[in-house]
């Protein structure tokens, strides 16, 4: 018993069980006219009661300490033996009734030592009556007693005894076994079922840590044994074995003071809480004080580390979320158990609470404190936990809100409902801000397009904190407008029901914070109403960036790209460059027509490229310097602080292996890495294209220099090599990468361009012109792989790693300044 | 810059979400508890973008009065 069960201690003047221990109560033959009371009923449940109750008395020898190993065996003709290795029952004469004590045990109602507390601690039995139930209950019974190097033998018959108890030989250990038939006249169906048994043994196993449980089916040759180390904890990890767990089994094995509280218990994914509680190893399904106590320490334990962690500073979880996915086992054993009800279904004593927590408390705590990873998805589920409760909260509140809105006949916010009800015909702008709302209400075709103005800041904004989000009412507001239900999709497949557009149409500025106001609606839409996006309902807009007037005549621009080659085609009309060879000698070239078209495609892409070097913080004229016939080293390398320029991948690579070989140890990558400790290596894309561009360059006899300004020599000013001219117009360029701008700008000549920044910038006419006439407009439909696009975008800009976001935005401010670019 | 495979994610309880499409009915959320969370978050106001730093220019003064 020493490394598994730990019993509870017997003091050495307790430990004898003698016939002096027996008291006699009441007489035995009640058994058989009421078997209800004792056994529950006389249907299989009953039946195999009969067998646990032997076998919570050999459990009661192992507590007290003095049983290994318990052996069930279902017999060829259906009895069923129960055999331990415990003391064995005395069989000398009992001091009172006059009969030998095994007997008395047997025979005799309110006979056992189970009301005797010195001889055992704790019990799981009924009180003393399971062995007398057995016999009541059985055609025959027999009884064999292992003890003092002598084995003892009696037989009973519906519970009287019908021999003496006999010496029948010599025994090598002590122990005892019951072998019975229990009586068809008691019982409808007689007949032992080994699956039964076998999970109540498993049971029991798990409960008694150590203690081993045989099975034995004699009908068909089948065996089970069972015998756990792990005890309780082994017991959840059996119970979780398919569910997805979320931190290893926590196991609490402490006494406290004269009760014994075990406790094992794991989180997992699931919603569901698992807890089986047992007293003395009888299981009560209603649980009791020891539950209590179980669900008082989660709460307390896991609440003041999330309190202390700061987890719960938005969301206060109560008791039940504590217990939301938690599987767990509570066992506890007590000297004087008492049950609400014969068959336990809830334990009643009071110091039962206090003391599972007591138990669970300290250890609970120092586990999150010494696990924090495990702290925090545990503190994580909770909050969840306590979120969906709140969240379902606020739907069921969205949903009446929206509901009072419909029935209230007017729509809900500030929605300009279009005329037809037809949802085929129909559409819906969301457009951001108040102004461009304006705008779009006066110019739209009110019978089949809807408005509804977002606003995407926050209502209140006294402290002036720079945000876009979608307020509580736009959210309800949008839900109603478009009127499909975001509950369970599954309960509602018809994604078209109560949908009152076709077209669900987002119109924001072409600025950050549209950008910002259109990922957020798309991320809404992708996460709440996802079968409108797979459906093809959601689309956005795509207003002109730039008016053009000339001669008096506006027309619109849609995109940067359309307006750059259109002041390119105009700015290369008529137009030539010449240059002049390096140094001034010799004969200058000219290049036009279709070659300086091409030349200036050329050098936009390489102007592309450029900026984004110098947006790195290179500067250009140390790049050059860098160049040899390979052209620019695209990669670089900082080896512990020692800067390095590379052509290719490899060389790269070797040179950290040269490096490591050098210093003798080993570098890593990573920004938190001492410098003296780092490799970084940095790729710069860019150089590739720089040098793809550059190689066509030869033909025209440029060289790199040409992206510089011209040195000045000997104190005089440097002559510019290139000459743009245009009609009247000579334009000396003082590098090469003016080309382009100053194409567009001869491309400029007039005509004047506006760029709208706010769609609020146009008036309605021009509104309906460019954006949202039917008939001129250009819509973009939002396929699912744009809206998980801009998922993925939120979530990187929302979530709590700070080196994807900085990444992110870095990125994503280049392609802002793109947008942003004025097109002259 | 990662090369290692995309494994979809819960938006959020985080839990992979290996497997078929069809297997996840609340997509693109791991359950319909995740997605009512969601959806309390959107009703909370939870979710906010950093600004762009617009000016307040293109909208009417007393916009910031509300």
């Amino acid at each position: 018993m020493s490394e598994g069960n730990t019993p509870i201690p017997v003091p050495e003047d307790m430990g004898t069980y003698s016939g002096e221990n027996v008291q006699i109560l009441r007489d035995a033959d009640h058994i058989r006219r009421r078997p209800g009371v004792y056994i529950g009923d006389v249907n299989a449940s009953g039946l195999h009661h009969l067998v646990y109750e032997l076998v919570y008395n050999s459990v009661d020898e192992a507590l007290a300490g003095h049983c290994k190993v318990i052996h069930v065996q279902i017999d060829i003709d259906g009895s069923v033996m129960v055999r331990d290795d415990g003391r064995g029952i005395p069989v000398d004469m009992h001091p009172t009734a006059g009969r030998p004590t095994l007997e008395v045990v047997m025979t005799t109602v309110g006979a056992g030592a189970k009301f005797d507390k010195n001889t055992y601690r704790t019990s799981a039995g009924l009180h003393g009556m399971g062995a007398k139930a057995v016999t009541a209950l059985s055609r025959w019974t027999e009884a064999q007693v292992r003890r003092d190097g002598r084995t003892y033998q009696q037989r009973y018959e519906k519970g009287k005894a019908v021999s003496e108890v006999i010496d029948i030989g010599a025994a090598r250990d002590t122990g005892t076994q019951v072998q019975f038939m229990p009586d068809p006249e008691i019982f409808s169906d007689v007949r032992f079922d080994f699956d039964t048994l076998e999970n109540r043994l498993r049971e029991l196993a798990f409960l008694n840590k150590g203690l081993s449980f045989h099975l034995k089916d004699l009908r068909v040759n089948r065996e089970e044994t069972y015998c756990f180390m792990g005890g309780v904890g082994e017991y959840v990890a059996y119970l979780n074995r398919a569910e997805d767990v979320i931190h290893p089994v926590i196991v609490v094995d402490r006494q406290i003071d004269h009760i014994r509280v075990e406790v094992a218990l794991q989180y997992t994914r699931n919603d569901d809480e698992r807890v089986r509680c047992y007293a003395n190893n009888a299981y009560n399904p209603v649980g009791g004080t020891h539950l209590a106590g179980f669900r008082s320490s989660l709460t307390r334990t896991i609440g003041a580390y999330g309190e202390k962690m700061n987890f719960f500073k938005e969301i206060k979880p109560v008791g039940e979320d504590y217990r939301e996915g938690v599987t767990a086992i509570v066992s506890i054993q007590h000297p004087e158990p008492q049950f609400e009800s014969q068959n336990k279904i809830r334990l009643l004593n009071s110091d039962v609470d206090g003391a599972v927590q007591t138990a669970m408390n300290d250890v609970l705590a120092r586990y999150l404190e010494e696990n924090p990873a495990e702290g925090k998805r545990i503190v994580t589920k909770v909050l969840l936990a306590a979120e969906a409760r709140e969240a379902a909260a606020k739907a069921r509140k969205a949903l009446k809100d929206r509901k009072s809105i419909l029935s209230g006949g007017g729509l809900p916010g500030k929605l300009f409902d279009c005329t037809s009800r037809n949802p085929d015909e129909s559409e819906l702008f969301l457009v951001e801000g108040d102004s461009a709302g304006g705008s779009a209400e006066a110019g739209r075709d009110r019978r089949i397009q809807a408005v509804l103005p977002l606003r995407g800041k926050p209502l209140n904004v006294e402290k002036a904190r720079l945000e876009n989000l979608l307020n509580n009412n736009e959210i309800i507001a949008l839900i109603s407008a478009i009127g499909v239900d975001i509950g369970n999709e599954k309960e509602y497949p018809d994604v078209r029901k109560g949908l009152r557009y076709n077209r669900v149409i987002i119109m924001t500025d072409a600025d950050v914070d549209g950008q910002h106001i259109r990922t957020l609606l798309l991320t809404f839409f992708y996460r709440q109403m996802n079968m409108l996006v797979a459906n093809g309902h959601i689309f956005v807009a795509r207003p002109p960036l730039y008016k053009v007037v000339q001669k008096k005549q506006a027309r619109y621009v849609a995109t940067r790209e359309q307006m750059t080659v259109e002041l390119l085609e105009r700015g290369l009309k008529d137009t030539r460059l010449v240059v002049y060879p390096p140094g001034g000698g010799g004969d200058e070239s000219v290049i036009e027509g279709d070659v300086l078209k091409t030349l200036s495609q050329q050098t936009a892409r390489l102007d592309e490229a450029l900026v984004l070097l110098e947006r790195r913080g290179i500067a250009l004229p140390t790049m050059l310097a860098r160049i040899t016939d390979k052209g620019m080293p695209a990669f670089k390398t900082i080896a512990a602080g020692i800067e390095a320029w590379w052509h290719t991948r490899a060389e790269a690579v070797a040179f950290r292996e040269e490096t490591q070989k050098k210093l003798g140890r080993e570098l890593s990558a990573g920004e938190s890495i001492p410098a003296q400790d780092a490799f970084i290596f940095q790729e710069l894309h860019e150089v590739h294209d720089i040098n793809a561009i550059m190689s066509t360059f030869a033909g025209f006899c440029f060289h790199p220099t040409d992206l510089v300004p011209p040195a000045s020599v000997a104190g005089r000013e440097a002559v510019p090599r290139l000459i743009l001219e245009s009609g009247d117009s000579r334009k000396p360029l003082v590098t090469l990468r003016e080309l382009v701008s100053e194409l567009r700008r001869l491309g400029e000549k007039g005509m004047t361009i506006t760029r709208f920044k706010g769609l609020g910038e146009m008036d309605p006419e021009e509104l309906w012109d460019t954006t949202l006439d039917p008939e001129h407009r250009t819509l973009m439909q939002v396929k699912l792989d744009d809206a998980a696009a801009a998922d993925e975008m939120f979530r990187t800009l929302m979530g709590e790693k700070v080196e994807p976001r900085r990444d992110f935005i870095n990125k994503h401010a280049l392609l802002m300044e793109e947008i942003d670019y004025h097109g002259a | 810059m990662g090369t290692n495979p995309v494994t979809r994610k819960c938006p959020v309880c985080n839990a992979e979400m290996p497997g078929p499409l069809a297997e996840w009915p609340a997509l693109p959320f791991c359950s319909q508890k995740c997605k009512t969370i969601d959806l309390g978050r959107w009703l909370g106001e939870r979710y906010r973008m950093p600004s762009g730093g617009r000016t307040e220019s293109t909208e009417s003064p007393s916009d910031s009065e509300e």
